[in-house]
């Protein structure tokens, strides 16, 4: 388990991490979630020791970090890919993390084998792509078999059959009992591999629930109903429920579901040709979640106002 | 699991990691080339020369004076070594392996201080040997070798410790070496050459100035003596080395 417990960060003036708590369970793998500049991989670097935390405490089944004699059999980490010597081969990569733990060389071997590197692992890492060193990366993390797994954005540059493989992992160790936080930036991937989520904003605690719980409270059920009598069901729902026209001829609700909606329709003889709640993603539950907490807003392509013309 | 154990696992890990990569093998082999061929050149210089090496000399005393040379590489080696991990990254995995750091201080600097220290003695004593191969006469006494090896030692790890230190507090390549060249190869003769006392005063208690001394005997000051040269050179390695480890253990590992 990882336990974090008033984790404070500051750089200066700028509070990176501020006051976080909470827990990182066994047996599942839990998502890290936050717009750029949250404080994930800070909240992760001062988890493994690498960054003193201003306040506050980051524990690895009750041990600071740095307390750990063999770190790499209890802890594997991928923080930053392109963190490695460019000019050494990966597996002395590999080999200066087994004999700094007092891990077998033949581990080596079997971590390039399980990863996939094969003959690539002699090359120098200069050599390699983004997706072969996320690979090299993961084999370290893996090298003392560890219990507790840190990933931060393991699917990074890994082509497809690499982000079903990094799936697979993750599923297959927290099934195996193992503890696994992996952050990433695609919301599908984390709907698709995580039970629970954290989720960050300007570095303080937002949400910490298991992702159905997220999917179905935190980011509100919506509901979308076309009709050709779109305004005159905006009106009769504007004070019952928020509304949003997505598109002309429909709606979006959110506060009521689809039978009251439909029925309403029904006793105002509106003509309804699509009633149906909206799947709820990630995305829509961490954008809710996190409208005030992005630091960074990009323009949008393509504005949308309720009844505006474009 | 003891302290010792951690110490010595850190230890092998820092062994492999100086020499699987390209940059300390052409850097020692450099090196090599460089104090050997001094050596050679020496060799056959004074074998031409009719008036010879002064007749209380050994082959040592002429491979001394390769000594410099092979300083050069130690420091080079050292800075380059202990610094890599800062200017690439590396410092992330290499934390996340040993993340007590003063194992990892005492282990980086001692692999590395022990490492190019026997480097740059084996260098020496290579030349000396080479030296002696064409001026048999001069003789190798064993006394003689082990006295000028062991001074040269001293000299060596106190530089190397300056450049361990120097690169942990930089975290750059490029700036260790240029700094550590400024201290030991360029400050100390461009300081003496200047009309103040102050900065000749200076000069000696430069860390080149002091390593000059030991090898060749000579300083900028008359005052120098064998025992100031050695404890000033000590000074600095040690007090780089502190602040090389107060900066690797304070601070955030590659802010």
């Amino acid at each position: 388990m990882i336990s974090m417990r008033g984790l404070t960060k500051d750089y200066g003036d700028v509070r990176a991490v501020d006051d976080l708590t909470f827990d990182v369970e066994a047996g599942k793998v839990t998502g890290f979630l936050g717009p750029n500049g949250a404080g994930k991989s800070t909240t992760m670097r001062m988890v493994m020791g690498l960054d003193r935390p201003s306040a506050g405490s980051a524990t690895v089944n009750g041990k600071r970090y740095v307390e750990i004699a063999a770190p790499l059999c209890e802890v594997g980490a991928l923080l930053d890919a392109g963190a490695m010597h460019p000019g050494r081969s990966g597996r002395s990569h590999l080999r200066i993390g087994a004999r700094s733990n007092g891990i077998p060389l033949s581990r080596v071997d079997e971590v390039i084998e399980q990863v996939g590197l094969g003959a690539a692992a002699r090359r120098r890492v200069k050599g390699y792509s983004l997706g072969m060193r996320q690979r090299l990366g993961i084999a370290a993390a893996l090298l003392g078999d560890p219990q507790v797994l840190l990933f931060d954005e393991p699917v990074n540059g890994l082509d497809l059959d690499g982000v079903r493989w990094i799936r697979a992992l993750l599923r297959g160790f927290a099934d195996e009992g193992r503890t696994v936080l992996v952050s990433s930036h695609l919301m599908s991937e984390i709907q698709l591999i995580a039970d629970r989520v954290v989720i960050i904003g300007r570095g303080r605690l937002i949400a910490d629930a298991d992702i159905d719980e997220v999917l179905s409270g935190l980011g509100g059920r919506r509901v979308r109903v076309r009709t050709p009598q779109d305004d005159d069901l905006h009106r009769a729902l504007a004070d019952r429920a928020a509304v949003v026209r997505t598109t002309p001829g429909e709606l979006e609700v959110t506060g009521l579901g689809a039978p009251e909606i439909g029925d309403l329709a029904q006793a105002l003889g509106l003509a309804i040709h699509h009633l149906a709640d909206v799947e709820q993603s990630l995305e829509h539950a961490y954008l809710s979640l996190t409208e005030d907490s992005v630091d960074y807003h990009g323009r949008s392509a393509e504005p949308m106002m309720d009844g505006a013309a474009r | 699991m003891s302290a010792t154990t951690v110490l010595a696992r850190s230890a092998r890990a820092e062994w492999t990691r100086i020499w699987s990569v390209r940059s300390s093998w052409i850097l020692a082999v450099v090196t090599a080339v460089a104090v050997v061929g001094l050596g050679t050149i020496i060799g056959i210089d004074s074998s031409d020369d009719p008036s010879g090496p002064p007749p209380d000399a050994s082959a040592w005393d002429g491979g001394q004076l390769t000594g410099m040379f092979a300083l050069f590489g130690i420091l080079a080696l050292s800075v380059v070594t202990s610094a890599a991990d800062h200017g690439t990254g590396a410092i992330v995995p290499t934390l996340q392996w040993t993340p007590r750091r003063g194992v990892l201080l005492a282990a980086r600097a001692g692999v590395v201080v022990a490492t190019t220290t026997l480097l740059g003695v084996l260098l020496v004593a290579a030349a000396s040997v080479v030296i002696w191969a064409f001026l048999p006469h001069l003789g190798l006494p064993v006394g003689d070798g082990a006295e000028i090896l062991g001074g040269l030692a001293l000299v060596y790890a106190c530089g190397a410790l300056l450049a361990v230190g120097l690169a942990l507090v930089l975290r750059s390549t490029a700036g260790g070496l240029v700094t550590v060249i400024a201290l030991v190869l360029v400050l100390p003769p461009l300081m003496a050459q200047l009309p103040y006392e102050w900065a000749v005063t200076l000069s000696s208690l430069m860390p080149g100035s002091s390593a000059l001394f030991l090898i060749f005997g000579e300083g900028p000051s008359d005052d120098m003596t064998t025992t100031s040269a050695r404890l000033t050179l000590a000074a600095w390695g040690v007090t780089a080395l502190l602040a090389g480890g107060w900066r690797l253990m304070r601070t955030d590992a590659n802010r």
